[in-house]
Order: C-alpha cells, then sequence, then structure tokens
C-alpha cells in the first residue's frame, strides 16, 4: 500500500518535471518568436487560475476532456488506436440533439433517451471502425481519422441544411434545445454546469471497471491477439466491443458539452478536443484518476491559453506547441534507460581506478 | 592454457573477452581458439553465453574487454560488415533471410554489387548456381525464400557465407531443425569444407554431434570458459557434461512403458490450413488415452503447431473430428476447450503463453479471471493466496508476484506457465515443445512435472522436435510428416525408424504388408 | 438536364483537375512508401505537410523564388522527419502515438510560425504560384493536351518521380537495403546494413517529399496558406500507401482516384449543381475507408512493419 502510494508520488513529481521541461522548451520558441516567455505564461496561469469565474471556465472545459479521454483510454489500454473521438463526440451530439429538438418527448423520458442517444452515436461511429478492422483488416488508425472528417462534413450539412434553425437568420446552427432538457448550472454568471458530477462520476465508474472481468480482457487484448485468443477471450468480440465502449464515452463527452454548455448543434463544436484527449489520456497513463488530474492540468492550458491570444501578441498555437513537447518528453522518458546509462557510467568510472 | 602466443596456424584467437547485458554479465573473461582446417565445437547449456561470444566474432555485439585476432593479426571487429571482410561467416539459428526475397536478393543484400548502385541480379544468380554445384548442392537462385524447406534454407545460409568468401564459418545450433538424415548430408557438407582448410564453429548443446564430428571443443558454462578439450575415442558424454552443467545429470527417466487408460481425446480425419492458407494437416488421425504420454515427433513445421491449435479451438478446422470423450469439440471457441479440463503449453511462451507485460500473479490467473472475482471485481487477496501457492510448488524464482512476467528467465517463465497450466488438473495436457531453449536444470523440472502430470491421470500429446526427450517421457511415439501421422510406434522403438518416418519415408515393413 | 452537364469539355476539365488534385497525394504516397518499405508508420506526414506549406511559403513570398520555395519546403519536411526518425528508431516509441504527437506539436509549430512571420492580416498574404508550362506540340494536342498537359512543373515532377521511385525500389541496392530492414531487419543487421541508419534514410526521404508536396499546396496548387491547408492529405497518403500495397505505381493509380473524387467536388460545385456540398466534400474520406477495406486483407505488410528494432532483443 505504501509501496504504491510512493509510486504515485514518483509519477506524479515525474508528470510536474515534464511539464515543466515543456513549458521551458516553449519559452525557448516564444521567445524566438520575439514575445517575453514570462509574460505569455503568466497572462496563461491569470486567464485559467486569475478569478473564480475563470476558474470555473477550466472545469466547464474540463468535463468533455476527461470523460472523452476516458473514452480514449479505454482504446488505447487495448493497443487500439482509436483517435477519432472528434467524430464520436459529433455524431453522439447529432443524435442526441436529434432526440430532443424532435421527438416531443416530456424531459423526464427525452433526457435520458438523449443521453442514451449520445451513447449509441459515439459507439456506433467506433464500433464500425472497429468492426472494419475485424473484418477487413483495416487499421482503424486511420478509419477512425477518416470516420472524423465525415462526421464533421455530415455535421455541417446538417447545421446548413435539414436541421438549420428555421427562425434563426441563416445561421449554421440548429434551434436551442428546451431549457427543460439542459444541464442545471450551479450559479447564474458562470457556465458550470451539473456535468462535472457527471464526468466525476464516469471516472469513478471506470476505476472499478478496470478491476471487473471486461476490464481485464480489455487490458489483455492490449498485451497481445495470440495470447487473448489463447486465454479464451474472443479478440474479434473484444476489439468491436472495446472500440464501441470507448466511442461511448466520446458520445457522452458531446451530450455534455451541447446540453451543458451549446444548448444547439453548431460547427466546429468540438473544436479539435479529439487530439486533446489523447493528450490527456497519455498523459494520464491511461490511468482514470490521472486523467482526472491531467485533464485539469490541460484544461488550464486551454482556457488560460486563449485568454493569453486575447492579451497579447502570441498565438494560441504555442499551447498545441506545449502539448506535443509533453508527450515527447513522455515517449522520451519510457524509451530512455537510465539503468542502463547508470551501469555504464559506473562502469566506466570503476575502469578508470 | 592454450598458447599465449598469437599463433598463426589459429584462425580465430579471442583473449579474455568480457561481455555485458545490464547486469548480467554474459561472457565473463572467455579465451578462445580455433584452428584453420578443424571443426571446433563450442560447448554449452542455454544461457552459457556461447552465441553472445560468437555474435562478438561476428561484430554483432562489441566486448567490454578483449581482443581478437584473427589469423594472427589483431582486429577490431565493428560490425558485421567487418567481420565478413575477414572472411568470418554466420548461420544464425533464426535464419537471417527476409522470407519474401528471393535467395539472389537476399545474398545480394550482404555484398557490394558490381554495377555500383544498381543490383548485379543475373550475375550474382549465376554465380550461386555455380558454387552450389561445387558443393553439390541444388538451388533455384530466384525461388522466394518462404518457399523453401528448412533444410533448404539452411544451405542458403551456409551458400552465402562461402559466397561472401568465409574462411570461418560460425554455425548456431544448426541441427536442431533437422531431421537425423539431414544432419548426416549436412555434416557432409562440413567434413568437406574443412577439408578445404576452412575453420567451422559449431554452437550446440547436444553431446552426441561433439563426439561424432568435431575435433576441438571448448565449454562455457555461466559466461565462463570451463575448458578446452581434444576430442577422441577416450572423450566420453559424462566428462562434458560434468563440465557442461557443473554436475552429474540423470539422463534417463525411470520409465516403464505404461499400459494406458481409455482413450480420452480422438481426433479424426483433421483437415486444418496454416497461415499462409496451405492444408497444414491433410487427413490427421490420432487418439490419446488418459494416463499415457503420447510423443509426437517429427520435424518443426509439419503441423504441429497447427494440430496443437485445432484441438485446443484457437484455430478453425475445415474438416474432421475432435472428440473428448464422446462430445464433439471441433471448432468451439477457445473458451470450450479450457472449460472441459485440456490445457496447453504453447509452443511461443513470449507471445501465446504469457501476458508479458502483466504480472506474474495476473498470468496465473489468465484463463480463470471470472473464478477470482469477488462483486464482480477482482480479488486480489484470492489471487495473492494462489501465487503463494505457486511459487513454492512450482520453484518459480521471483520477487514477488507483482513481477512482470517479461523480467523473468525462460526457464521461470515456464514454471508459471506449468503452475497455471498443471494447477487446474487437466485431462489432457497439450505440450508443444516445452523444453525448447530451457537450460538442463530447468529441462528436468519441466520433463518431471509432464510425468506427474501423466500419474494423476491425464492424458498428454507431447509435441517435440528433440528426438531423444520424446524417447525419453513416451509411452507411445506418434510421427508427423506434411500434416500427416505416418506411423505409432511403441516405446522403445529405434531411432532409425523414427528418423526415416520424420523424413516422411514409410517403414519396409509397411511396404513389404503392401 | 444531365446531357447538359457530363459534356466532353466536362470530363476534359473534371480529368485535368483529377491530375493536379492527385499530385499533392502522389508525392507524400512516394515519400511514405519508402518509409513504410522500411517498416515505419509515420502518421505524421499530415503535419511535416503543413510545415512544407508554411515553409514553402514563406520563402517565395520573402525571396520570390518557387523554387527556394519548394526547396525550403523540403528542407523543413526532413528537418520535421528528423523528429519521427529520433521518436520512433532511436528511442524505439510506438509508431502510432510518436505520428500522434508530431501531427498536434508541428500543426502548431507551422500556424505559430506563419503567425509570427506574417502577422494577423485582413487580407491574407499572397504569391504569384507556379504557371502552367506549355510543352510544346503535346500541349496543343486536343483533349489529351488539355488533360496531360497543361500543368505547372511540380505536376510533371511528381508524376515522373513515380518511376524514379519504382526504379530505386525494385533496382538498386539501396531500394533492397531499405526493403530488407523493413522485413527482417536482424537479418539485414547480420549482413552489414546498418538499420537505424536505413530507417532514419527512409523516414528523412519520405519527409522530404511531404514538404515538397506541402509546398506546393501554398505556392503550386493555391498561392496562400491557411491552417487547414492540407484537410487530411498526409492521412490519405499514409493510407493509399497501405492499400497501394507498398508498390508506386499502384500508388499512382489510388492517388488519382482521389484526384478524381475531389475534382468532381470541385467541378459540380463550379457548375453549380445542387448535391450538398458538404455530402461531396466527405467523399475523398469515405473513399480511403473503402480502399483501405477492400485492399486491407490481401496488403502484405512489411514484417517489421511498425516493430522498433534492437540487437538485444530475441
Amino acid at each position: 500500500m505504501k509501496n504504491k502510494l510512493i509510486k504515485n508520488l514518483n509519477q506524479l513529481l515525474l508528470a510536474i518535471g515534464i511539464i515543466i521541461l515543456s513549458l521551458l522548451v516553449g519559452a525557448i520558441i516564444i521567445s524566438f518568436s520575439g514575445n517575453s516567455p514570462l509574460e505569455a505564461y503568466s497572462t496563461m496561469f491569470n486567464g485559467a487560475f486569475g478569478s473564480k469565474q475563470r476558474f470555473m471556465e477550466v472545469l466547464v472545459r474540463m468535463i468533455p476532456l476527461v470523460i472523452m479521454a476516458l473514452g480514449t483510454s479505454v482504446a488505447f489500454k487495448a493497443k487500439l488506436w482509436n483517435i477519432g473521438g472528434d467524430g464520436q463526440f459529433i455524431v453522439g451530439s447529432i443524435l442526441a440533439v436529434s432526440v430532443s429538438l424532435y421527438s416531443g418527448l416530456p424531459p423526464v423520458i427525452g433526457v435520458p433517451l438523449s443521453i442514451i442517444a449520445a451513447m449509441i452515436g459515439g459507439a456506433l461511429w467506433s464500433g464500425l471502425a472497429g468492426l472494419l478492422r475485424v473484418k477487413f483488416n483495416a487499421p482503424e488508425v486511420i478509419t477512425t481519422l477518416m470516420l472524423n472528417y465525415i462526421a464533421v462534413y455530415l455535421l455541417s450539412f446538417l447545421v446548413y441544411g435539414p436541421m438549420m434553425d428555421p427562425l434563426g437568420s441563416k445561421m449554421p446552427q440548429t434551434a436551442n434545445i428546451s431549457t427543460a432538457y439542459r444541464l442545471p448550472l450551479f450559479e447564474s454568471g458562470n457556465r458550470l454546469h451539473m456535468g462535472i458530477f457527471i464526468a466525476l462520476f464516469i471516472v469513478v465508474i471506470m476505476v472499478f471497471f478496470w478491476k471487473t472481468t471486461v476490464g481485464y480482457k480489455i487490458d489483455l487484448l492490449g498485451q497481445g491477439e495470440k495470447v487473448t485468443t489463447y486465454s479464451g477471450v474472443s479478440v474479434k468480440k473484444m476489439i468491436v466491443f472495446t472500440m464501441a465502449i470507448s466511442g461511448l464515452l466520446a458520445g457522452i463527452a458531446g451530450w455534455t458539452e451541447v446540453f451543458g454548455v451549446q444548448y444547439r448543434l453548431l460547427e466546429g463544436i468540438t473544436s479539435g478536443y479529439g487530439s486533446i484527449a489523447v493528450v490527456i489520456a497519455l498523459m494520464g497513463g491511461l490511468n482514470p484518476i490521472g486523467i482526472l488530474i491531467s485533464g485539469f492540468f490541460f484544461s488550464a492550458l486551454l482556457v488560460g491559453g486563449s485568454t493569453m491570444q486575447r492579451m497579447t501578441e502570441i498565438p494560441y498555437s504555442i499551447v498545441e506547441i506545449v502539448q506535443g513537447l509533453i508527450i515527447i518528453f513522455i515517449i522520451a522518458r519510457t524509451a530512455i534507460n537510465f539503468k542502463e546509462i547508470k551501469n555504464r557510467i559506473t562502469r566506466r568510472l570503476s575502469n578508470v581506478k | 592454457m592454450l598458447g599465449e602466443l598469437k599463433n598463426k596456424h589459429n584462425a580465430v584467437e579471442m583473449h579474455n573477452i568480457v561481455k555485458e547485458f545490464y547486469d548480467v554479465r554474459a561472457n565473463d573473461d572467455v579465451d578462445f581458439f580455433v584452428k584453420n582446417g578443424s571443426i571446433h565445437g563450442l560447448l554449452g547449456e542455454n544461457g552459457a553465453g556461447k552465441t553472445t561470444l560468437m555474435n562478438i566474432l561476428f561484430g554483432i555485439y562489441h566486448p567490454e574487454e578483449g581482443e581478437i585476432f584473427i589469423n594472427g593479426e589483431k582486429q577490431d571487429i565493428s560490425s558485421p560488415t567487418k567481420a565478413i571482410s575477414l572472411g568470418i561467416g554466420m548461420v544464425h539459428q533464426h535464419f537471417m533471410l527476409a522470407r519474401p526475397f528471393s535467395i539472389v536478393e537476399n545474398v545480394m543484400l550482404g555484398r557490394k554489387s558490381r554495377k555500383g548502385i544498381l543490383l548485379d541480379t543475373k550475375e550474382t544468380a549465376a554465380d550461386l548456381v555455380a558454387l552450389a554445384e561445387k558443393y553439390k548442392m541444388k538451388i533455384d537462385p530466384y525461388a522466394k525464400v518462404w518457399q523453401l524447406s528448412v533444410g533448404e534454407q539452411q544451405r542458403v545460409e551456409i551458400l552465402t557465407a562461402l559466397y561472401q568468401g568465409a574462411e570461418v564459418l560460425i554455425l548456431d545450433e544448426p541441427t536442431a531443425v533437422l531431421t537425423p538424415q539431414e544432419v548426416e548430408g549436412l555434416f557432409e557438407t562440413l567434413r568437406e569444407m574443412k577439408n578445404d582448410g576452412k575453420a567451422i564453429i559449431l554452437i550446440t548443446h547436444k553431446l552426441e554431434e561433439i563426439l561424432s564430428i568435431v575435433d576441438e571443443v571448448t565449454v562455457l558454462r555461466d559466461g565462463s570458459m570451463i575448458g578446452h578439450v581434444e576430442v577422441n575415442e577416450n572423450t566420453t558424454k559424462s566428462e562434458l557434461t560434468k563440465m557442461m552443467v557443473g554436475r552429474d545429470v540423470l539422463f534417463n527417466f525411470n520409465k516403464a512403458c505404461i499400459k494406458t487408460g481409455k482413450e480420452k481425446l480422438v481426433i479424426k480425419d483433421l483437415k486444418v490450413l496454416n497461415d499462409k492458407n496451405f492444408l497444414a494437416l491433410d487427413g490427421f488421425s490420432l487418439d490419446i488415452h488418459s494416463g499415457e504420454i503420447l510423443g509426437l515427433a517429427g520435424v518443426d513445421g509439419n503441423g504441429q503447431k497447427e494440430l496443437c491449435e485445432a484441438i485446443t479451438g484457437i484455430r478453425p478446422i475445415e474438416a474432421g473430428e475432435v472428440k473428448l470423450d464422446t462430445i464433439n469439440i471441433e471448432n468451439k471457441p477457445p473458451i470450450v476447450a479450457i472449460n472441459k479440463g485440456i490445457s496447453h503449453i504453447p509452443e511461443d511462451r513470449h507471445i501465446t503463453g504469457l501476458a508479458l507485460g502483466w504480472s506474474l500473479k495476473k498470468n496465473l490467473i489468465l484463463k480463470t479471471f471470472k473464478d477470482n472475482t469477488k462483486f464482480g471485481l477482482v480479488d486480489e487477496k484470492k489471487i495473492e493466496k494462489r501465487w503463494k501457492s505457486a511459487q513454492v510448488d512450482y520453484d518459480i524464482k521471483a520477487n514477488s508476484g507483482e513481477d512482470s512476467a517479461k523480467d523473468l528467465s525462460g526457464g521461470n517463465q515456464q514454471k508459471v506457465i506449468l503452475a497455471r497450466e498443471l494447477g487446474s488438473h487437466p485431462v489432457i495436457l497439450i505440450a508443444n515443445q516445452p523444453t525448447r531453449g530451457l537450460d538442463i536444470g530447468a529441462t528436468e523440472y519441466v520433463r518431471q512435472k509432464i510425468i506427474d502430470a501423466k500419474g494423476d491421470g491425464a492424458g498428454v500429446l507431447l509435441v517435440s522436435a528433440d528426438l531423444e526427450e520424446i524417447l525419453q517421457l513416451s509411452d507411445r511415439i506418434a510421427v508427423i510428416y506434411d500434416g500427416k501421422i505416418m506411423g505409432i510406434l511403441p516405446c522403445g522403438s529405434n531411432v532409425k525408424n523414427i528418423g526415416e518416418l520424420m523424413m516422411g519415408k514409410k517403414l519396409e515393413v509397411e511396404e513389404n504388408e503392401k | 438536364m444531365l446531357s447538359n452537364i457530363f459534356t466532353v469539355s466536362f470530363f476534359v476539365s473534371l480529368l485535368a483537375s483529377t491530375i493536379r488534385l492527385a499530385t499533392p497525394i502522389l508525392l507524400p504516397a512516394l515519400g511514405q512508401t519508402f518509409t513504410q518499405r522500411a517498416g515505419i508508420l509515420n502518421l505524421s506526414v499530415e503535419a511535416t505537410m503543413t510545415i512544407g506549406a508554411v515553409a514553402g511559403f514563406a520563402a517565395t513570398f520573402f525571396s520570390g523564388s518557387l523554387w527556394l520555395g519548394i526547396l525550403s519546403g523540403m528542407v523543413f519536411g526532413m528537418l520535421y522527419g528528423l523528429f519521427m526518425a529520433i521518436l520512433s528508431v532511436t528511442l524505439r516509441a510506438n509508431q502510432v502515438i510518436a505520428g500522434i504527437t508530431l501531427n498536434i506539436l508541428g500543426a502548431g509549430l507551422a500556424v505559430f510560425f506563419y503567425r509570427v512571420i506574417f502577422g494577423i492580416q485582413s487580407l491574407p498574404p499572397q504569391v504569384e504560384p507556379f504557371k502552367m508550362l506549355k510543352i510544346p506540340f503535346l500541349s496543343d494536342i486536343p483533349f489529351i493536351g488539355v488533360i496531360f498537359f497543361q500543368h505547372n512543373i511540380i505536376v510533371y515532377l511528381a508524376f515522373i518521380m513515380v518511376i524514379v521511385t519504382w526504379f530505386i525500389l525494385e533496382k538498386t541496392t539501396f531500394g533492397l537495403k531499405i526493403k530488407a530492414v523493413g522485413e527482417n531487419p536482424k537479418a539485414a543487421d547480420s549482413k552489414g546494413i546498418s538499420v537505424n541508419k536505413y530507417r532514419y534514410i527512409a523516414i528523412l526521404i519520405g519527409g522530404i517529399y511531404a514538404g515538397a508536396a506541402g509546398a506546393f499546396m501554398s505556392i503550386g496548387y493555391l498561392n496562400i496558406f491557411t491552417e487547414s491547408i492540407i484537410g487530411g492529405r498526409g492521412f490519405i497518403a499514409v493510407s493509399v500507401v497501405i492499400f497501394a500495397r507498398f508498390l508506386p505505381i499502384r500508388a499512382m493509380w489510388g492517388a488519382l482516384l482521389f484526384g478524381v473524387a475531389s475534382a468532381l467536388q470541385l467541378r459540380l460545385q463550379a457548375l453549380g449543381i445542387d448535391v450538398a456540398n458538404q455530402l461531396m466534400l466527405m467523399l475523398p474520406y469515405a473513399l480511403t475507408i473503402i480502399a483501405l477495406v477492400l485492399a486491407s486483407k490481401k496488403a502484405e505488410f512489411p514484417s517489421a512493419y511498425t516493430i522498433p528494432y534492437s540487437r538485444k532483443e530475441r
């Protein structure tokens, strides 16, 4: 127990070290552009934590990101490279909004139904990629990505066409969903909604999920297809199932965003959450608690980054650069064998003697 | 010791070689000398450092310490290219051939082209045919490697080395994949080469080979050189064994040919495809009885792997039947075989038998996770208990059950698999190459456990390319060739008969009967 | 009605733009043929192309030389390939994760430096792009001339590179070595071929091709740079290599298939045909999935595909 605690603490320290290193490299790039890194980071920090409202905004961002990253982690654990979170998010949102706009059901039935619709939408979109992998050996890393583009254009088609708000001024968006369907806010004046509890609830569920037979089988799949088959688990079924679960969570993420923040469908609704979710999942070590922590960090980075872009000359892209750097350092950390280097050095030293 | 001075007659001299991997000394101050025009055996158990030493000679590894002399001149062999230019060639245990490439393409890989940056395919092909003829071999230089038999692939490797101008030829366990008759053919070629004045280094752990063909032998144990012996009629197996293992080894298990129990597993007219979609098993029939060890002898790649996978439900069956008692189990998912008590020690423990990245504990319950849960969640206490008892019962050397499987030695990994597969008290045990790559100690242990399982009443199918193992353990011996059973012999049959069956020849007795 | 649309001139202009639109997929696909043959799946082609687009655009904008622009795209494409090489070869990272990461980083770097260099302007800065290169006689053949011989020089070069790539892979020792490190790195190593060196080279070649294709987008096809200028072409190129079964000639057919899909969307839109534009825009991506579905089962992947090489491992 104690050992586990120390191990976790070590990991946390390591993560902090990697973040600092990435920010340092980011600083070099910022100063390269003729700006002050200190200014950049301090506006960024203020942008995320400067006021209660801003902090709440970080939490608002965190809700879909953490849920989506949990979805990504399910697939990645099985070494299935589902990088189509955006598409699953979109398709889930489309189905959920359709239910709330067109079903005419009372919220008591309509709200749960819209969540289920979001889950089905996400699961179908990723499950399709899983199915293509199983049936035709089509690499899911590429099909999920292509399905992203297709979902983006599908959404665009719908909000410009059949689903466009009939009363709106020809804006590419749907009508607002009725108030009764929306996730309640904590307080007026900021956008934090009850979805935060849903995110936390899913984190807890995922902690237990990995201790169930199903979680174990997903993990086993990541160890290799041969050993999975050998252990009596159907690889094909597991691939489709794992992909579906992964997309299901992305669908829920879409639901929280639409029903908690936007209240309607519009173009660009995911704003690239998919790739950030990948970064969060990897940074969190595919572990639910780790994902919660790294999700918080990256949300702060995003919110702070957009404030920084508004207040300074420094482009928002620096946020993406720092994201990329963090994962690169994580890769480097796991790949470099410090033990061997240490051995070599000690051997050199003893040879000198 | 043999000569401090650099002897011109020595093709190879390696002095005080030290090589480390992480914490382990694979070679610890090793001296190694080989004369021109001789066949030199390099003997030792698995993990003794033989292959490492030869990889150093061939420039694949760089030693931390030590010097190498080739024909009396000091050399720094920094890469295989350098080794090849010094006239050293190596035939690896796992052939170094790109399978979709043709023979000639494989040969061209290691050579400078005569046409500069363009490939000299035609010229090389012609040279190869000529060289092969000189050594009385037949090859089609444009044949793809994947179409060749294992023996043919080995010939390609030897030809490649010769074509590169090898004067020193290293062969790493060359006979492991050959039938006894093919081994004779290989030895003929080696003697021919020796008469040409070439130096041949034979890495092996088989004593018979040392005694039948080798002129001198160097023995390694745990990375150190134990001794250097000239082989003559006075050299004995037990003397070499003692050097190799450091103690006496009992080679013969006490075994009476057992009257076997009733039929348990019946396989009838099985047709199964391999990964390339060719028939790996073609009308294969066999039955396994409770309380017997049925040894399945045969050269690798004659359908053994596919058979084991078909029985355990891993591989689909095109036609035929597999019956456990009276219940048909063919083409059922693997979980059915597992639940019916069919255990399986797979050929490939790294990829199939273990989840390498997982803890040992979790590997023990790989197939029975459901039985180790409480309220749907994993029951850590139960698993820990299971690990504790398995560690004792199977003598697994590990710090804790939390260690990941990849950090264990091959022998200990195999013990984890045994603990899992035998711990469930199977009615049938499929053991595919259960001792391959293990040292003598672990081999003895695994064999004893298999005999114990038989004592428990399990019907054992022992698949092995190691004839000695088959002969020692089996109550009946079946021979597989090209996906068919060539014959079933009682225990105590002679090696020559089995060898001929392994080559696909019917026994003379049978011919006469027709 | 339909006969009014599908006229001869419609097909001629459709096929001409097919060839033009195939180019930015063909070039990176040829480069990735080297890379993937050497056993490396490099998903960061997308970002490499974006970087090539910025680098090419900026060089041309300031120097006025289009060739300097292409060169700059190639150089920066190669430099960005170096990241992938370090991560996947030296550090032996998981190639999918490395690729995804480098896409995030590369997109950030490209846009960052574009903003830093050009600032935020109401009208995007423009360059004078490559002009159509008339080939005497050939360009004047009716129909055929318009389809095949009224393009800029980069388009011609891209199609010449198909033959060059094929020749290098099939007829030279270099090509054989590239294939060997992807098929059986251990064997290649034992024959004195440095696996890491050839994998580095294969990745860098892929980077050069991708960088050139990126520059083509900003100074050959368009005359501006935008964030989404590549629009998934890098990913499509990676897929083209797979379903072309790692053969350059087939990769050309694959690229042309995507060319025709994109061209159809543009032509119909230009004619004001009432097919929902967004649905047409999906076509290339849907086509990628369909092509992968049809081809992946048969594709013989290099044996060491996506597997890092280390001498120490068994």
